[in-house]
């Protein structure tokens, strides 16, 4: 999905190996979004076939480095100039899980509580995480991303358990 | 870390008026906080979260059970025995600071140990300490309106930091911060923390109760959950 034009960003600060590619990847997103490097090289190729890096000659230890195309740069700025739209972010099983339990007239507090604690432990792990974080402000902010989605989470999970307590089915069942 | 906790809540209800007019704001609550423990209590309003933090650190008493601070049950204090184990041992973050404004930083910062009855130049040697673990040694002669928010919010915690308190209760500390300076906030009660302290810190916001080791759910005055502590936090 990304990976291109992640790679693409970090070939724009100079050519690189594959293997180099792939450290830098993962430095930058925390490890939030680990690569392998089958996934590295089968990207670079496709890049290749479509114009948008260049391979350069292959060193004694067998390595290529790899240099963005003009191509390159300009998918590299259309990619950073364009919004990530929501509809290509994945269902969340959470709020399916919910809504289900709501529909099927299940008590929904304990799945509330349950996974309150849960997400709380997400966010403490997360925490923790950012404490210890040495690689800088992109893996931080990849952090505090996470962060404020848990966050989010946690909020929501609030707001239902509110919103349950007050609506009349709840005090019907709860008489 | 000591076994002992810095604090003890055991079976600890507090309830307000008597007869059919009583509300109780707290129910047999036991909680401990030890030293190095950094305990986020979360709650929606009216749960109980601001109760329990006036009764850790004795600002108010318990109805029933017993709240025991550095190995002393609170109940047998006298008033003033109580206000003098208050200003040694606890230190108090709120979210709406306290600041005096007619006096300095450091002189804020100092207030509570002149009240300890230490002299001027040794107050002021403190103060100055503990504003520089906030990182404000540079302000200490400002008034609070002539600094922002978020270092007004840090000489508070410099205040609470300052002598010998290893029981610190910090109340929404995090108020109206943004979010960075609101870690920032954290960031230095986890350093205390660190270095010994017991942290006991009440928030509605989830990302503060992340910094914890321990998160604690009230609902009606009763913990309803926990998380347990995370294993090798330091």
């Amino acid at each position: 999905m990304a990976i291109r034009q992640g790679l693409l960003a970090l070939l724009s600060q100079g050519p690189r190996y594959g293997y180099q590619l792939r450290t830098e990847f993962e430095a930058s997103t925390g490890a939030a979004w680990p690569l392998n490097i089958g996934q590295v090289y089968t990207t670079l190729s496709r890049m290749e076939r479509d114009g948008l890096v260049a391979p350069g000659e292959q060193d004694d230890q067998g390595r290529v480095v790899y240099t963005i195309t003009e191509a390159g740069r300009a998918e590299m700025e259309r990619w950073f100039g364009t919004p990530v739209a929501q509809s290509d972010r994945p269902r969340d099983e959470l709020v399916i899980k919910l809504a289900m339990a709501v529909t099927a007239a299940a008590d929904v507090r304990p799945v509330i509580q349950a996974q309150r604690v849960a997400t709380m432990r997400t966010l403490q792990e997360l925490t923790r995480a950012k404490r210890a974080s040495v690689e800088g402000p992109a893996q931080r902010l990849v952090l505090d991303s996470m962060i404020f989605q848990a966050e989010a989470e946690q909020r929501w999970l609030d707001h239902c358990e509110a919103v349950l307590t007050a609506s009349p089915q709840t005090q019907e069942r709860q008489r | 870390m000591s076994f002992d906790p810095v604090v003890r809540l055991a079976d600890v209800s507090r309830v307000h008026g008597d007869g059919p007019q009583a509300v109780a704001a707290l129910r047999e609550v036991s909680l401990d906080v030890a030293a190095g423990e950094l305990v986020a209590v979360m709650g929606p309003s009216g749960s109980g979260k601001s109760t329990l933090l006036n009764l850790a650190g004795g600002l108010d008493r318990p109805t029933s059970g017993e709240v025991v601070v550095e190995g002393r049950p609170l109940s047998g204090l006298s008033a003033k025995d109580l206000a003098g184990l208050r200003r040694r041992h606890v230190g108090y973050v709120f979210q709406d600071l306290n600041l005096i404004p007619s006096l300095t930083a450091v002189e804020n910062v100092m207030l509570p140990r002149e009240l300890d009855g230490v002299r001027m130049g040794q107050a002021r040697r403190e103060a100055m300490a503990a504003l520089e673990e906030v990182g404000l040694a540079g302000v200490a002669g400002r008034f609070p309106e002539e600094i922002s928010g978020g270092q007004r919010q840090r000489v508070a915690i410099a205040r609470a930091l300052v002598g010998e308190r290893r029981l610190i209760l910090a109340d929404e500390p995090t108020g109206a911060l943004d979010t960075p300076t609101g870690d920032d906030v954290l960031q230095l009660l986890r350093a205390r923390c660190d270095a010994g302290a017991a942290v006991l810190l009440v928030t509605h916001e989830p990302r503060y109760a992340g910094w914890a080791d321990r998160v604690v759910f009230l609902r009606d005055g009763e913990i309803t959950d926990s998380t347990l502590p995370l294993e090798s936090a330091r």
